[in-house]
């Protein structure tokens, strides 16, 4: 092996524009791709939070009894596609606003705790089935009117909403596909043009190698190894460098999407995310590598 | 009754042919083990020919090809390179890895018969040191003179130990003296049993070596 990787290093020695060339293009690629895994991931997150927080708000009459009150929440409870019930009385729901308010005491102190009505809080489990839940919740006599936490415009805005997010999400997700896809393509093909000039202009040592009586993996293995190294160049580079720009940008977007986790908030959920999109990373410059380099191989032998 | 097959290398009715042109025609003839053989003959007589049928470079179109057992046109793709691992080959144009040392061209042939590299320094130190090539070891082929570049070729097919030696006009590009040097190593190897088939244009060397010469013209052998 180490007279392979000898060989490989001596290549790249020799074409330093060419190697440079290649991991310009991979490097590209990976960061790139670390962006695009990022952004999919906080865009999954962003998803999850608005679908799981309690989105259904029954505000209910001021003259509901304790006990009519139990009944409708048991009732909700054995929906199953209702989850996270809870009760919020008027002082809970007075607190909530103060809390809401506090950069503006004077707000809190003006307001009459009697104002705010009690409530029932529920997540939908799946949008779809949300419409009809409403329906039958407005139906019951100690309510007195439904509204969303995410937006308190009307029953379908929650809908709108987590909609617009998911169109939003999609086409980040997409479109981040395709460019990661166009920039793997690219480096696939920069790879097989690199090894293809790379078995040509060793045809005469190849020649020589074949007639000492080297087996085609022994002729191969330098140019394979070759193309890994620039994948791994580029890989170890691209993950970086995207590493170390999202570490800087992660508090400005914390704080803009405030309890929303779209990135982990502990060092050991982010070291856990990149150390899962790096390991996946190697994998693909692995595939990246080989594939290129068998093709080329294969190309330039039926060429001959 | 079949002719026994009496040597390491065994030819029996070979007819090779180019397109029209018939290189050899029904050659037959056996080389023993630990014999050195001249073959002989002027340029286009199909001397290279023959040794690369025994390397497996070509396959005859009749008849049969043995080397030390296997029929070579029989050898699968895969097979092959372990088969010439076992032949040690001088070539007229040396052959040399332009971009490595003398050292480096030598212990790839061990490289590739899959020697552990922890064996390299001392097998291709004592090839060298019988080349004569002791202080070379650092140079590359480009600052050696034509009588050097053969000798690391020579050294070269003898580190991995072959049972066989092919050279082909392993003097065609060297003047007599250097020849001469030359042609003692290949007495020396020779006498400690390597089978040598060297295929030649140069009748001087035949003379004053004295082996067994396998003549060749026009394709067929020339009985003596």
């Amino acid at each position: 092996m180490n007279i392979h990787i000898k060989t490989a290093w001596d290549y790249i020695r020799r074409s330093p524009f060419q190697a440079l060339a290649a991991s310009f293009v991979l490097t590209l690629t990976f960061f790139v791709m670390t962006l695009v895994s990022v952004l999919v991931y906080s865009s999954s997150k962003l998803i999850t939070y608005f679908e799981t927080r309690p989105q259904v708000i029954a505000f209910l009459k001021s003259d509901a009894k304790d006990t009519e009150v139990a009944d409708l929440q048991h009732s909700l409870s054995t929906d199953p596609h209702i989850k996270d019930i809870k009760y919020v009385s008027k002082e809970e729901a007075l607190s909530i606003y103060k809390k809401a308010t506090s950069d503006n005491p004077l707000l809190g102190q003006l307001v009459d705790p009697s104002i705010f009505p009690a409530s029932l809080e529920f997540s939908v489990t799946d949008l779809s089935f949300a419409q009809s839940i409403i329906d039958n919740v407005k139906g019951e006599k100690i309510v007195d009117s439904v509204g969303f936490t995410a937006a308190l415009g009307g029953e379908t805005s929650l809908n709108d909403v987590v909609g617009r997010l998911k169109t939003v999400t999609t086409y980040v997700r997409v479109g981040g596909i395709v460019f990661v896809t166009l920039l793997f393509i690219t480096s696939l093909v920069v790879l097989l043009v690199i090894t293809s000039m790379r078995v040509v202009g060793r045809r005469e040592e190849v020649e020589i190698l074949n007639l000492i009586g080297a087996t085609k993996g022994f002729i191969r293995s330098p140019i394979i190894l070759e193309a890994f190294i620039y994948t791994l160049f580029g890989v170890i580079l691209g993950w970086a460098v995207s590493f170390i720009a999202i570490l800087y940008l992660a508090p400005t977007v914390v704080s803009y999407f405030g309890e929303i986790p779209v990135l982990p908030k502990t060092a050991i959920g982010i070291i856990e995310l990149f150390g899962m999109i790096f390991v996946i990373e190697i994998f693909v410059g692995a595939v990246l590598a080989l594939s290129g380099s068998l093709l080329a191989i294969s190309r330039v032998k039926k060429a001959r | 009754m079949p002719e026994p097959e009496t040597g390491i290398i065994h030819f029996k009715g070979v007819t090779k042919k180019f397109g029209q042109l018939v290189a050899l025609g029904g050659i037959s003839f056996d080389v023993k083990k630990g014999e050195f053989i001249f073959i002989t003959g002027p340029s286009g007589a199909g001397k290279t020919t023959i040794l690369k049928l025994i390397l497996g470079e070509l396959t005859p179109d009749i008849g049969q090809v043995k080397v030390d057992g296997f029929n070579v046109a029989g050898l699968d793709e895969k097979d092959l390179p372990r088969f010439r691992q076992q032949i040690g080959t001088v070539f007229q144009d040396f052959k040399l890895l332009p971009e490595r040392t003398v050292f480096e061209n030598v212990a790839v042939a061990l490289a590739v018969i899959g020697l552990p590299e922890k064996d390299w320094d001392e097998r291709v130190k004592h090839v060298l040191k019988l080349a004569g090539l002791t202080n070379q070891t650092d140079l590359f082929p480009s600052q050696l003179s034509g009588g050097e570049l053969q000798r690391v070729s020579l050294a070269r097919a003898l580190s991995v130990n072959p049972k066989i030696i092919l050279a082909d006009e392993p003097t065609g590009n060297l003047d007599w003296e250097t020849s001469d040097k030359l042609m003692e190593l290949f007495e020396k190897i020779n006498k400690e049993g390597k089978t040598i088939v060297m295929a030649t244009h140069n009748m001087e060397i035949v003379k004053k070596y004295k082996k067994r010469v396998i003549n060749i013209v026009g394709g067929t052998i020339e009985k003596p």
